[in-house]
């Protein structure tokens, strides 16, 4: 599909609460993420990240504003949007082995088995674990299982990745090199990413667009950045440190606005 | 390792028996509780003249046809119920009020419409099996874990792709369970069944062993139930671990 920007515009959400009253969780987030660009929403926990994720992978409806690629308005799940969740053990198929797991969307999309394991081929590969296509995802570890969720993103072919804080659960040592790897994987596909994270390392280190929302109930946007930092990345650069600490200072603000409420 | 839980096993095997045979003639009186080798002649006796195999066969086609159809109905009403709201809304609150009723207290009503004959024994026992079914089925067609579903709408999968690929291979640990859980109420049913109106089975071998004095029939009953109870039980364990592997496989 040839789009240029995906757009929300003045989305807001409610919740119904269980006292019968209603929680409003989002209020007038608008923002645009051009295609190829790696935009990441950062914000203290509890904000609204994953319900606005939700919203632009069709799960959840807005209540106010919408959702379009270019002036496709979205209405639903669709495979040029796939989520790569946090909780990997539930996202996988466990019956299926990891090769099955990456050859679901093709098959969905009833691609020819030679297709489907060139596919399958090509994506394990990509994401390190081509000798482990027959293993089951309780037999890999959770980096592993994630690079699977990755790999089967990338088979499906989206125009879109939607990506739920999806290192958040690994150890220290496993996130940092999922995320380089992460990084290397996203120069090679070219693919659009939407990223969310409340770690501000990780924002600096992977994207090249960050919105900062503000702290919730009636979350919004607080700033949006463009990240120029000089490649590759590190956090021993002064221009890191120094947008590291700005970001920083930003998100005190909200968590010490959420804290005095 | 292998031997020890063989010795183990051996173990507790013998002091099951001992304890039985010790206490039979002592403690209880042989007339009631016969010894573990009166009941070995018994029974020798009744697969020699046959009369054990009429009733074993009567039981046996009784269960399997009860536990058939429960089975068949257990899994098509729980899928719906599980899987459409409405469904779930209009057969819960009833299904809910029955399975408080325990299938041997329906035997009197089941008699009086349906009189002694086989239709009343299906009717206990796929009552029995399918309330366990059916309720096994629906929890674990509602517990598929939301995120699996949405993973799969992302990947391209339609309505009927999510429920064939995705909801039912995650209920089938669960439909399984229930399944087997059956097989154990289908023996109770047709035991019940049997002792109140049956002119065959084992559930009548036990009732009428107290009316002819008959002890030793009566601990013959209790073998078959015991034994094969237990070689049904093995047989379905192995056959799931055979067939249904990959869905039983732990979600680390």
């Amino acid at each position: 599909m040839n789009w240029r920007v995906l757009r929300l515009e003045g989305v807001g959400k409610d919740f119904d609460r269980a006292d019968g009253g209603v929680a409003q969780v989002l209020r007038d987030v608008t923002l645009s993420v051009e295609r190829g660009s790696f935009f990441t929403l950062l914000g203290p926990s509890g904000c609204g990240k994953s319900t606005l994720l939700n919203i632009v992978a069709g799960f959840e409806e807005t209540t106010t504003g919408g959702v379009s690629l270019d002036d496709m308005t979205v209405t639903g799940p669709g495979t040029d949007r796939t989520v790569i969740f946090q909780d990997v053990s539930n996202a996988l198929f466990p019956w299926m082995n990891a090769r099955e797991n990456v050859e679901f969307g093709p098959k969905m999309a009833r691609l020819s088995a030679q297709v489907r394991k060139e596919r399958a081929d090509r994506y394990l590969r990509l994401v390190g674990l081509d000798a482990d296509g027959g293993k089951f995802p309780f037999e890999l570890s959770g980096g592993m299982k994630q690079r699977i969720q990755i790999a089967r993103a990338l088979a499906n072919d989206p125009d879109i990745l939607l990506m739920d804080e999806p290192f958040a659960a690994l150890d220290a040592i496993t996130k940092k090199h999922l995320q380089v790897e992460f990084r290397k994987i996203w120069d090679e596909t070219g693919k659009t990413i939407f990223y969310i994270t409340h770690d501000i390392f990780e924002a600096l280190l992977l994207s090249t667009h960050l919105a900062v929302m503000t702290a919730g109930p009636e979350a919004g946007i607080k700033e949006v950045f463009r990240i120029d930092l000089e490649e590759p990345r590190s956090p021993s650069n002064p221009d890191f440190a120094a947008m590291f600490s700005r970001v920083e200072s930003l998100i005190d603000e909200e968590v010490q606005r959420m804290r005095a409420r | 390792m292998y031997a020890g839980k063989l010795a183990r096993l051996s173990v507790s095997i013998l002091v099951f028996v001992g304890a039985w045979w010790t206490s039979s003639g002592t403690f209880f009186e042989s007339a009631i509780v016969p010894s573990p080798v009166s009941v070995a002649e018994k029974l020798a006796e009744m697969i020699w003249n046959t009369k054990l195999f009429a009733h074993l066969g009567a039981s046996f086609t009784r269960i399997i046809l009860g536990y058939a159809l429960g089975c068949v109905i257990g899994i098509t009403v729980g899928v719906a119920t599980g899987a459409i709201r409405l469904a779930r809304d209009l057969i819960e609150p009833p299904l809910e009020f029955c399975r408080n009723i325990p299938p041997v207290a329906l035997i009197p009503l089941v008699v009086s419409i349906f009189g002694i004959g086989e239709i009343g024994k299906y009717f206990i026992i796929s009552y029995a099996a399918g309330i366990a079914v059916l309720f096994n089925t629906a929890a674990g067609v509602l517990s598929t874990p939301q995120i699996r579903v949405r993973a799969a709408l992302c990947l391209g999968a339609r309505k009927r792709d999510v429920f064939v690929r995705i909801v039912l291979p995650s209920a089938w640990p669960h439909i399984l369970t229930g399944l087997r859980l059956a097989l154990g109420f289908s023996f109770m049913g047709v035991v019940a069944a049997e002792m109140l109106a049956a002119d065959q089975g084992i559930g009548f071998l036990i009732m009428q062993s107290t009316n002819i004095i008959a002890p030793a029939e009566m601990f013959v009953g209790f073998l078959m139930l015991g034994s094969f109870g237990l070689i049904t039980d093995q047989l379905f364990r192995m056959t799931i671990h055979r067939l249904m592997r990959r869905y039983m496989i732990p979600l680390a």
